[in-house]
């Protein structure tokens, strides 16, 4: 845990007269699972488009890799080792399984504005595609539209996505959503493994899995980090079970 | 693909045989609606598979159209290339244009990207009357193809073939670019271009590239188009030659390889057999767009995968007399709808106007069509489009009357087999 891979300082994001991250300042170390927790609107998915390129800062500093990225591209911030998911999921809905991956897998491969060769006889593109097939164990929806799968199983192929770019830091936004019990028990472990030697910054809703899952967790309440720390010292923290889990028991 | 082998093979055979089945006159169609179904693939890269719809397609069908009248002209009148290779001018003519609109187009996509490659167009179209040295003026340019390679290109059967060929070059072409992970891609920019971002991919540059290459292949039908009719005028820019690729496109199916050049093929055959019997083409032309559109998204080409489907549902004893009720209702309502608006545009234009009003004329005289003469006041000439309707309407009634016992029967059969089932499993 020496240095850390990405570094927010004073982030801002106003849409107007609201502001909705109210300087934000955050660390996440190398290698580290860290979950971002709190209240509906507090401004979590934002942290991520602002991370991710989706949206440009109004102040403030993201440092990803020694390199600064804020108001980048999504392409550049994703050349650079990070990869995201999405809340809403976010896929090609009318293309295959097996098409979805290999767009996400072709670009880490180097192709993209290739026109002299043909596709499937990639292998090693082919290879890959299975394997990510076989990690979210969607090997028998590979020949599937993907937006005629049950919404779990677009959720699975949302993360397999994520994944294809052999990414350093990956953004994970409430990946568990909508999924049984069996799914996420599956999903968690997935996440655990996959990152093994990786960071992750994950948004979820799902206490148990934020729980077992994280080495620290950020509590974000109305666009500012009110604490971080491990999972012990969060969950026995009196601002973050007054503003927060105070609230989820109220409710 | 194996599949469609023997198709294709087929389709290649005849395409070849053409000059020893037809006359003249039609093998100069075929040319055209060779051109026509190579303008209307290389639209479809853009529009059907990478999403893009473009109203202005007739700026890179022209530049390809004028680069190569100049590739034929250059050097006295030599040629810059021998005549077999002079689509490559336009090829090339259509590329850089393409890339250069391309890349000003595709910073906005939808609505937006429509518009701009509507102005573009526009642009174009409006200026090249103005420039005389490079689109010749309103007169246009004129040309003369070389011979070269042994063949004198001075008969239509030559020029055909060497169209022929580039179509079916062009056509592989396009096809195999769908093979690419380029041509993945486009797919992918039709989908969700979003996403592509958040994989790392530039969107933007990905769709310069796919508008350059679209324009590319439009560029050498264009030059095709200046092969054959050994001239080019800026009426080729013309708004209308825009059009006819979306409404081509559209009718024959943009969701499949070929629907595009089936529905180009057609329109243009229908272009030159009506053209000539009617004034009211564009009228028909329009009618069968909407008329596609609500009833058969999915194309012309859509009908051979319904076809198939209904098919594998009922067999063929079922198809057969769906089939036949359905296209017999389709022939007798649009030959109803033929007669109305043949009728009236006859009986409302201005030369029968005049004629009617000549003093010592006799009052609405008759009007030849179909090979009779119909009176337009007597009640048995409008009697006749209404029997069409009428009996036509009927057919489909009972095309849909069929379908449902159709569904009906698949239905009971479904659940007689699933009682079987369960009468089955009680006795065990």
């Amino acid at each position: 845990m020496s240095d850390a891979i990405l570094s927010l300082r004073g982030l801002r994001k106003s849409f107007g007269a609201t502001e909705i991250i109210r300087g934000v300042d955050l660390d996440i170390h190398r290698s580290e699972r860290h979950a971002v927790i709190g209240p509906n609107g507090a401004g979590k998915s934002t942290l991520f488009h602002l991370i991710s390129g989706n949206l440009k800062p109004t102040a403030g500093t993201i440092t990803f890799d020694g390199h600064p990225i804020a108001g980048k591209t999504p392409q550049a911030v994703n050349h650079l080792g990070l990869s995201r998911s999405f809340q809403i999921t976010n896929i090609f809905p009318k293309l295959t399984v097996f098409e979805n991956l290999r767009l996400a897998v072709m670009r880490p491969r180097g192709l993209q504005y290739t026109f002299w060769k043909f596709i499937d006889r990639d292998a090693e593109t082919r290879r890959q595609v299975e394997r990510l097939l076989e990690l979210v164990r969607l090997q028998k929806r590979a020949y599937t539209l993907a937006g005629e799968m049950a919404y779990s199983e677009q959720r699975s192929l949302e993360i397999a996505m994520t994944l294809a770019s052999d990414p350093k830091l990956i953004l994970l936004d409430e990946p568990m959503a909508g999924m049984n019990k069996e799914e996420t028990a599956y999903t968690a472990n997935l996440i655990r493994e996959v990152t093994a030697g990786r960071s992750l910054l994950i948004v979820e809703h799902d206490m148990e899995v934020v729980f077992a899952l994280s080495d620290r967790v950020t509590v974000l309440v109305y666009g500012q980090p009110i604490a971080t720390g491990t999972p012990e010292a969060i969950r026995s923290n009196a601002a973050v079970k007054e503003a927060y889990l105070g609230e989820e028991v109220a409710a | 693909m194996n599949r469609y082998l023997p198709a294709l093979v087929i389709g290649t055979a005849l395409l070849v045989a053409v000059p020893y089945l037809l006359s003249q006159g039609l093998v100069n169609a075929s040319i055209q609606m060779l051109i026509a179904a190579l303008f209307a693939c290389a639209y479809n890269l853009l529009c059907g598979q990478a999403g893009m719809l473009s109203f202005g397609h007739a700026a890179y069908f022209g530049i390809g159209a004028f680069a190569t009248v100049h590739a034929m002209n250059a050097i006295g009148g030599a040629g810059l290339l021998p005549t077999p290779l002079l689509p490559l001018a336009g090829a090339l003519g259509g590329l850089c244009f393409g890339a250069l609109a391309g890349y000003f187009a595709t910073k906005r996509s939808g609505t937006y990207f429509a518009m701009i490659t509507l102005a573009i167009a526009e642009l174009v179209h409006s200026l090249a009357p103005h420039l005389k040295g490079l689109f010749g003026g309103e007169a246009g340019i004129s040309t003369t193809r070389m011979p070269a390679w042994g063949f004198t290109f001075g008969s239509t059967n030559e020029v055909y073939y060497l169209t022929l060929a580039w179509v079916l070059l062009s056509l592989a072409l396009l096809f195999l670019f769908t093979k690419t992970p380029l041509g993945r891609l486009a797919l992918g920019l039709r989908e969700n271009s979003h996403r592509l971002r958040f994989l790392g991919y530039d969107t933007h540059r990905l769709s310069v590239i796919v508008f350059a290459i679209s324009a590319m292949f439009s560029g050498v039908a264009g030059s095709l188009q200046v092969i054959s009719n050994e001239a080019a005028n800026y009426a080729i820019f013309d708004p209308t030659v825009s059009a006819a690729v979306v409404l081509n496109t559209y009718i024959g199916g943009v969701k499949v390889f070929l629907g595009p050049a089936l529905g180009a093929g057609l329109m243009t055959f229908f272009g030159y057999a009506i053209s000539d019997l009617t004034r009211s083409w564009l009228l028909y032309q329009g009618t069968l767009f909407v008329l596609v559109m609500m009833f058969m998204p999915t194309g012309l080409a859509g009908l051979f995968g319904l076809f198939g489907q209904l098919r594998r549902r009922f067999g063929w004893g079922g198809l057969l007399p769906l089939a036949t009720l359905s296209l017999a209702a389709a022939l007798l309502l649009s030959g109803a709808g033929a007669f109305v608006i043949e009728m009236l545009q006859r009986a409302l234009s201005q030369d029968y106007q005049s004629m009617a009003t000549l003093p010592g004329a006799t009052p609405w005289p008759q009007i030849p069509l179909f090979g009779t003469s119909w009176s337009p006041v007597a009640a048995s000439t409008w009697l006749t489009p209404i029997a069409l309707f009428a009996v036509g309407g009927l057919l489909a009634w009972l095309a849909r009357r069929q379908m449902r016992v159709l569904v009906q029967r698949e239905e009971a059969a479904a659940s007689g087999a699933s009682f079987d089932q369960t009468l089955a499993e009680k006795t065990a």
